[in-house]
C-alpha cells in the first residue's frame, strides 16, 4: 500500500507547554484511523500540523512522496517554500470542529471555492462535480443557502462536501461533531462512515468512542505528546496494553 | 412666503448640486482606494503599521477647514511645489479640495475598514489557507469580500459625513451648494429662506444616499437576513 500521509519525529511547544513530543505515524491509502486521547494530549495539533496551520519545530511532513521543506530562521521554523505548502495543502481536505463555511457565499460556492480559484479548473466541471457531494451529503436542495440558514449537522456535512471537493489524497477530521448538538450527530458520523467505506484514506481527530471503534482501521491513543499505544480498535478498545489506555477507556465507559 | 424667491432660489441652488456631488464622488473614491492601501499597508508591518498609525493621528485629530486652508494657502509657499508637474492641480482650488477631503476621508476609511478586517473570522481565514489559498488569492475571495461587508453600515456613514464635508470647499471660492446659497444670500440678505432651501437640497442628496447604501447592503449581505430555516 502507498503512503499518502508521513509523520516523522514531530515536536512542537506553544511557548513553555510541550505539545507534541516525537510523533511519527504513516497513514496509507485506504486507512481510516482514529486517533483519540484527553483533552491536551495533542492530538489536534497532530492533524493541524499535516497541512502546517501548526509548524512543528522539528520532524518532517509528507504528503505522498514529497516532503515539505523548512527553513530554520532566526524567528523560528517556517516553511522554505509557501508556493509548495499551498500546492500541497490543495491535495488535502480539512474538516474543522467549527465548520468554517466562508458566510458570504452560498453552500455550492463555498463547495466550488477552492477548486476553481486554487487548482484552477473550469468552473462547468466543477459545479457538476460539486452537486454530486452534495447530493451525497444530502444538501443538494439546500445548494443555494447561505451557511447562516443552516443548522450545525448540515454545515457541517456541507464543510466535508467543501472538503471533497479537493479531490483529497486524504480527508482530515478535527473533532467533527464535537460542536454539534447531540441529535446532530447522528447524520455527521453517518455521512463520515459512508467515506470510510469507500476506502478513503482519512484521520479523524474524535471523542466519539463508539464510532472510532466502528469505523477505523486503525486507532491511535495519544498521551502528552506521544503516541501511547497504537493497534486495531478492538485490540486499543478491548485489551489495551498500557495503564494510561485502559484508564482512559475506563473513563469513557463510565461516563457512557 | 414668497414663493417666487424660494422657487429661484432652489433653481439657483440645483444647478450647485452636480459640483457638490462630483466634489463628494471624487473624493470619496480617491479616498477609499487610498483606505483600503492604508488599511493593508497597516495590517502588514511593524514599520507600515506606524507609518500608517501617525498618518491617521494627524488627519483625523486636526480640523478638515485646517487642512483645506495648508493644502491651498500653504503648498504654493513651497518652490518645490510651485515647480513640480503637480502644480497646474495644486494652484487650482478644486483639486486642493479634493486632495483635502480624500486625504481626510482616507485617515476615517482606513480605521472603518480595519474594523471590518478584524472581524473577519479567524475560522474562514483559517480555512482559506488550508484550501491552498495563496495570500493574494486569500485576501481577494475571502478576507476583504468579508470585511468590506462588515464596513459597509459604517462607511455609508462616512460617505454621508463627505457629502456635507464638501460644503468647506465654498470655503476657497469654489461655487458649490453652501458656496452658491452664501452668493445668493449676500444678493438678498434673506439667509433663512436660502440657508433652508440648501439644507433641503443636502438632506434630499443624503436621503437617496442612505437609500443605495442600504440597498447595497441587502445584495451584498443576503446570509445576515434572518431566513427561516
Amino acid at each position: 500500500m502507498t503512503d499518502v500521509v508521513t509523520l516523522r519525529d514531530l515536536h512542537k511547544s506553544f511557548g513553555p507547554l510541550k505539545v507534541l513530543d516525537g510523533i511519527s505515524l504513516t497513514a496509507r491509502a485506504g486507512e481510516t484511523i482514529a486517533i483519540i486521547g484527553a483533552s491536551g494530549s495533542g492530538k489536534s495539533t497532530m492533524l493541524r500540523c499535516i497541512p502546517l496551520l501548526e509548524v512543528p519545530e522539528r520532524g518532517d511532513i509528507t504528503i505522498g512522496d514529497e516532503t515539505i521543506r523548512m527553513n530554520t530562521a532566526r524567528g523560528g521554523r517556517a516553511p522554505a517554500d509557501s508556493a509548495q505548502v499551498n500546492r500541497l495543502r490543495g491535495q488535502l481536505g480539512f474538516v474543522f470542529q467549527s465548520f468554517n463555511l466562508w458566510a458570504h457565499m452560498t453552500v455550492l460556492e463555498n463547495v466550488i471555492e477552492a477548486p476553481v480559484h486554487v487548482h484552477k479548473r473550469p468552473r462547468n466541471e466543477v459545479v457538476d462535480e460539486a452537486m454530486a457531494l452534495l447530493e451525497k451529503v444530502g444538501l443538494a436542495e439546500k445548494c443555494e443557502a447561505y451557511p447562516a440558514h443552516l443548522s450545525g449537522g448540515q454545515q457541517q456535512r456541507a464543510a466535508i462536501a467543501r472538503a471533497l471537493a479537493m479531490r483529497p489524497k486524504a480527508l482530515l477530521f478535527d473533532e467533527p461533531t464535537s460542536a454539534l448538538d447531540p441529535e446532530l450527530v447522528g447524520e455527521v458520523l453517518g455521512v463520515i462512515k459512508g467515506l470510510a467505506e469507500e476506502g478513503r484514506t482519512m484521520l479523524i481527530v474524535t471523542h466519539e468512542m463508539g464510532f472510532a471503534a466502528e469505523v477505523a482501521s486503525r486507532a491511535i491513543f495519544l498521551h502528552a505528546g506521544r503516541i501511547e499505544e497504537e493497534g486495531s480498535p478492538r485490540q486499543i478498545f478491548a485489551e489495551p496494553t498500557s495503564d494510561r489506555t485502559r484508564q482512559f477507556i475506563r473513563r469513557y465507559l463510565e461516563r457512557a | 412666503m414668497d414663493l417666487a424667491f424660494l422657487g429661484e432660489t432652489l433653481l439657483r441652488l440645483a444647478s450647485a448640486i452636480p459640483t457638490t456631488l462630483e466634489l463628494a464622488f471624487v473624493s470619496v473614491s480617491i479616498g477609499l482606494a487610498l483606505a483600503l492601501l492604508l488599511a493593508l499597508l497597516r495590517a502588514s508591518s511593524v514599520i507600515g503599521a506606524a507609518c500608517v498609525r501617525a498618518y491617521v493621528f494627524v488627519f483625523r485629530g486636526s480640523p478638515l477647514l485646517v487642512q483645506i486652508f495648508l493644502i491651498y494657502y500653504g503648498l504654493g509657499q513651497f518652490d518645490a511645489v510651485r515647480e513640480s508637474f503637480l502644480w497646474p492641480f495644486l494652484r487650482r482650488p478644486w483639486w486642493c479640495a479634493i486632495l483635502a477631503l480624500a486625504l481626510n476621508t482616507a485617515a476615517y476609511g482606513s480605521e472603518i475598514i480595519r474594523g471590518g478586517l478584524a472581524a473577519v473570522p479567524a475560522g474562514s481565514i483559517e480555512a482559506g489557507r488550508v484550501a491552498g489559498m495563496s495570500r493574494f488569492t486569500l485576501y481577494r475571495r475571502i478576507v476583504l469580500p468579508l470585511a468590506l461587508r462588515q464596513a459597509l453600515p459604517a462607511y455609508g456613514s462616512e460617505i454621508i459625513i463627505m457629502v456635507k464635508s464638501t460644503s468647506l470647499a465654498s470655503i476657497i471660492t469654489i461655487t458649490e451648494l453652501t458656496g452658491t446659497a452664501r452668493q445668493i444670500v449676500s444678493d438678498s440678505f434673506r439667509a433663512i429662506e436660502v440657508f433652508v432651501c440648501a439644507g433641503l437640497i443636502y438632506l434630499a442628496i443624503n436621503f437617496v444616499l442612505t437609500r443605495a447604501v442600504l440597498l447595497l447592503e441587502r445584495t451584498l449581505t443576503p446570509h445576515a437576513r434572518g431566513v427561516p430555516r
